[in-house]
């Protein structure tokens, strides 16, 4: 009996631990973004104080941080929505199918997935401009889909694998087709994994700053995190600006993980290919 | 665990055999076009002497190759490179199973509950954010870093202003950005335990160890590779919280590979070198991940 | 008949356009830009309090002239590469260019940019009031290359002393130091580690701060420099360099060890944190010192003469007219430019907080009550100035990038000053010597006197 309580005293210890480690950054950033820049540098530093919403009022009236967080929005919504079109398709063929290749293909998904990004940032610029696509969404979009696309069919393959082979083959007797099988009966029962890869895929897709930075450049095309970092080079960093709108960035993200969290036990499995 | 496909695939009629393709093909499609055709692209722009603006370029042969590889900036950059990879990979791992397995434990319900939230905040949060907050935190006159270890007694560390402690800052950043992702991974995997396995065994031996090594293990091994792919890539192409950390200083003790290339394509323009370089990297991080491959996929739960 | 009649209309039209032209009078901004109207121009700008101001006037030239103005701001350390970008795949993003004082030899070798005098020999573009003469010589010749003119001065600053009055007082100190000399014993009486109080700090963060802030600093007063262009050869370890440098170790063992790693904004901080009494920063500094908690204990003063010769810090920026962009758009992007930099606007630009290279408005009395370090600043540009403070190369980025990994070393792990400069004084002539930029370097203080004369005239 005790040396129970005294096992669970020692995992509750450990996971405050972790939680508290977990946390502090992320309430340090809060708690900076309502400070302002002679609080913030204040030795030790104030554990009260009088808070300033200067930093989001600043950050909100003339950084453009809401159109950013729009165009983030819409090219990370787009580039997740074309990557389950063409990633869950994959990974329900590659988890049903035996075939010659099929091991060379899954490897080829792992391989876009290392892909350094510098490797493609400069010909894909060269090639979006000639295409006169440059500022335009649709350029991150396309860009993204190297790793959003890998990511999908690696978290999909093993969900697929788990939905019972008998439960579409009475559907083939009932002379449904492949597809048609895929559709109606497969993806729903993945349901779980799909919401975890298109978390956690568009996670990726929003906090990208390299491909964003040369390809959406202007004030009004950019992405969110470019914004924080556009500060940087000014000569004298406003702290509270900077991480108010750090906040309202990864604020949306965030709420996503949370939203999703129960599924990421079911969904985050990621399974060999043989 | 592994489940066999609906028919094997000799003596199917030709739509069946097909019939993968049909599947595969529009990522496969999509993919070449986005991955592989810029990267023949930057294969080709490495075989030029070729800074921007700066004259017209002319064929060069592997002589990038020959400097990015006789270079020490690259080589240095490199190594450091692989140098944060083996010292956060294990770390990483280890911590990462350590609450994967607190995760798992029938003990304080709505404390694992709480805890499996959180694990998705770091990686939620803007890497050159990070890095900022980084900045932030461990500066040598106003951090709270330096404030909190100094309630304990120990003196103000010049985290950023050190070579090895500068390096050693961008190693604790990198534990508390991905250890929770990987906890995570690792926390799905132990899930596909079955749990009848688990409880027969557990009535065989109270050990933990040859339980841990005979039963679970086995079930782990996808999720543990895949944390060891997932990893590699994330630490190889890290750039943003790097980058803001530092900007690879002091001198340049935090000049990783990604730092290096990016310099050495726009800062110093000379595109046909860092093509180079991006090429080599690639062959590294891709024979890298092939070992992982071969070394944990053997086909253990055939 | 009607052939003379034609004659007769054509000739009538040129005298007319000739009589507009050549009349000051004539001349507006409105009908100037009327061929224009609706045009969009794309305008480079940083996210520093000049172009703040800038954009926050835009709307007027918008609604004077109709062409359309749309701007993308970037942080210092992305500007080069967005342009550069830009110029190499002949994107035509941007018609408004940014040139850093480093930048206009690489911008104009590689054919990028159109030279001013083809917009100021167009009476139909060149505002009379133009007055090239207004701006301080130094500028106009930092941004000639090859004898021609390119840009036009805009967010100009120098390197200034700012330091806390009352620190220095209450050390016994009247006034602020006017040698680096004076500065160091100032330094000594004032640091005190235990309490974490500095007298001076030196922004040294490993970037182009290191170049042309903490390195640079130490070269010029001394009589260093980096290069000699005439005899193609690295000078960063002359006698006089080293000594330079060697000066900054003694500075540096009077500051937190953390200090290679501070960019401007922690320094700026420790100022106003009181934990440090003097900095040396640019004069665009002024404004975020002055808002501060401490802001009316700030002194400005000009930084402190070196052993050999008075030579402050010297930054800025210039506009330029992209070369790859229709004749319509580089025409509206003149007047633009023209527009912002003119003796005019310079008022209401130094209120919003910019800082402007026009003798003019620098000097205005009533603009410099309410604007001390306008002081200081002036007489910097007038005599302390050094325009090639940074070398003007075509491979300027990668040469910096030397100085900086070296820079910072040296000021890092207490290096051996000499044999270190020696080392990268190596990798510069290594560097300089195999990529051909001794063909491709500007040398613009030769040009300061035919901007002076001019101004004498």
């Amino acid at each position: 009996m005790t040396r129970d309580l005294v096992a669970r005293i020692g995992h509750a210890v450990l996971i405050l631990i972790v939680l508290v480690v977990i946390l502090f950054p992320l309430y340090w950033m809060v708690a900076a973004s309502f400070k302002s820049a002679d609080q913030l540098f204040r030795v030790p530093p104030p554990w009260l104080w009088s808070p300033t919403v200067a930093g989001y009022v600043d950050a909100l009236a003339n950084s453009g941080i809401l159109r950013a967080l729009g165009n983030s929005a819409l090219v990370v919504g787009c580039a997740v929505l074309l990557g389950l079109m063409v990633g869950a398709p994959a990974a329900y063929g590659i988890a049903r199918y035996q075939f010659r290749g099929r091991k060379e293909v899954w490897f080829w998904y792992v391989t876009n997935w290392m892909l350094v990004p510098v490797v493609i940032l400069l010909p894909f610029y060269m090639t979006a401009v000639k295409l006169h696509l440059i500022n335009n969404p649709i350029v991150l979009i396309l860009v993204y889909q190297v790793f959003v696309v890998p990511l999908i069919i690696w978290l999909l393959v093993d969900q697929f694998r788990s939905v019972p082979v008998a439960l579409e083959e009475a559907a083939q007797l009932d002379g449904l087709n492949r597809f048609t099988i895929f559709l109606r009966i497969a993806l729903p029962l993945v349901k779980p994994g799909i919401a975890v890869a298109a978390i956690l895929s568009g996670i990726f897709a929003w906090n990208d700053l390299l491909y964003a930075f040369v390809l959406t450049p202007s004030d009004s095309a950019r992405t969110a995190p470019t914004i924080a970092m556009a500060y940087l080079g000014g000569y004298s960093v406003p702290w509270t600006k900077v991480m108010a709108s750090s906040t309202m960035i990864c604020a949306p993200v965030i709420i996503g993980g949370i939203i999703v969290h129960k599924y990421i036990a079911r969904g985050l499995t990621l399974g060999a290919v043989k | 665990m592994s489940q066999t496909p609906i028919k094997p695939e000799y003596k199917q009629p030709w739509r069946e055999r097909l019939a993968p393709w049909f599947f595969v093909s529009p990522s496969l499609v999509l993919l070449l076009a986005i991955g592989l055709f810029p990267v023949i692209y930057t294969g080709y722009y490495s075989t030029f002497n070729w800074t921007m603006g700066f004259g017209t370029p002319s064929f060069a042969g592997f002589g990038n190759y020959v400097q990015a590889l006789t270079s020490s900036d690259f080589g240095w950059s490199v190594l450091r490179t692989l140098i944060l990879l083996a010292i956060t990979l294990p770390i990483e791992l280890v911590l990462g199973l350590v609450i994967a397995f607190a995760l798992d434990s029938a003990h304080n319900v709505w404390l694992r509950r709480a805890l499996q939230v959180c694990l998705v905040i770091p990686i939620a949060i803007t890497p050159a954010v990070i890095g900022l907050l980084a900045q932030l935190m461990f500066n040598q006159q106003f951090g709270i870093i330096n404030y909190l270890i100094g309630l304990i007694g120990i003196a103000p560390v010049d985290w950023l202003g050190g070579s090895v402690s500068a390096f050693a800052t961008v190693v604790a950043v990198h534990i508390w950005e991905w250890t929770p992702f990987v906890a995570l991974v690792l926390s799905a995997s132990l899930s596909t335990v079955p749990t009848d396995i688990e409880e027969a065994v557990m009535l065989e031996t109270d050990r933990w160890w040859p339980r841990f090594k005979s039963v679970i293990l086995p079930y782990m091994w996808p999720g543990i590779t895949a944390a060891l792919v997932f990893q590699t890539a994330f630490t190889i192409k890290s750039f943003g919280m790097i980058y803001s950390i530092a900007q690879g200083g002091p001198g340049t003790s935090t000049m990783f590979a990604m730092l290096q290339i990016e310099r050495t394509a726009f800062r110093g323009f000379n595109i046909g070198l860092a093509s180079a370089e991006s090429i080599l990297m690639l062959i590294m991080s891709i024979v890298l991940a092939r070992i992982y491959i071969r070394l944990f996929y053997t086909d253990k739960d055939d | 008949m009607r052939k003379n009649h034609r004659r007769l209309a054509i000739a009538g039209t040129a005298l007319l356009g000739l009589m507009f032209s050549g009349s000051s009078l004539a001349w507006n901004l409105k009908e100037a830009a009327q061929p224009y109207k609706g045009v969009t121009i794309n305008v480079v700008g940083l996210e520093r309090p000049s172009y703040k101001a800038a954009q926050a006037l835009t709307p007027e030239f918008e609604k004077e002239t109709g062409i359309h103005v749309n701007w993308t701001t970037f942080p210092y350390e992305s500007t080069l590469k967005a342009e550069t970008l830009n110029f190499v795949s002949q994107s035509g993003q941007y018609d408004v260019v940014l040139s850093d004082v480093v930048w206009p030899v690489t911008f104009v070798d590689a054919g990028w940019v159109v030279p001013m005098k083809h917009f100021t020999d167009n009476p139909k573009l060149a505002d009379p009031a133009l007055d090239l003469k207004d701006f301080f010589p130094v500028w106009l010749a930092s941004f000639t290359v090859n004898d021609k003119l390119y840009g036009l001065p805009f967010d100009s600053y120098a390197g200034l002393l700012f330091y806390n009055k009352k620190m220095l007082a209450d050390a016994g100190f009247d006034g602020p130091p006017k040698t680096w000399d004076e500065l160091y014993n100032y330094d000594k009486k004032l640091t005190n580690k235990d309490k974490g109080v500095y007298g001076y700090v030196l922004q040294s963060a490993h970037n182009e701060t290191q170049t042309a802030d903490a390195f640079a600093r130490f070269l010029w007063p001394w009589g260093g420099r980096f290069l000699d262009i005439g005899q193609k050869k690295v000078m960063v370890d002359s006698p006089d360099s080293v000594a330079g440098i060697q000066f900054r170790r003694k500075l540096v063992k009077l500051m937190p060890s953390g200090i290679v790693s501070d960019d401007h904004p922690q320094v700026i901080q420790m100022l106003i944190q009181k934990k440090a009494a003097m900095v040396t920063e640019w004069s665009s500094f002024y404004t975020t010192l002055k808002q501060s908690p401490i802001g009316d204990d700030i002194g400005v003063a000009v930084e402190p003469k070196g052993p050999k010769k008075a030579a402050s810090a010297f930054g800025g920026f210039a506009y330029m007219v992209s070369a790859q962009i229709p004749e319509k758009k580089q025409n509206a992007s003149y007047l633009f430019i023209q527009w912002l930099t003119s003796k005019e606007m310079a008022k209401p630009l130094i209120e919003k907080g910019a800082v402007v290279a026009r003798r003019s408005a620098d000097t205005d009395p009533s603009i410099q009550a309410d604007n001390p370090y306008l002081k200081p600043m002036v007489a910097t540009w007038e005599h302390s100035t050094v325009p090639d403070w940074r070398p003007q190369l075509q491979c300027y980025p990668q040469f910096s990038n030397i100085v900086s990994d070296w820079g910072s070393r040296i000021e890092q792990k207490r290096l051996p000053v000499k044999s270190s400069l020696h080392d990268m004084a190596d990798a510069l002539q290594k560097y300089m010597d195999s990529s051909d930029c001794w063909a491709h370097a500007n040398q613009p203080e030769k040009y300061i006197s035919k901007y002076e004369s001019k101004s004498a005239q």
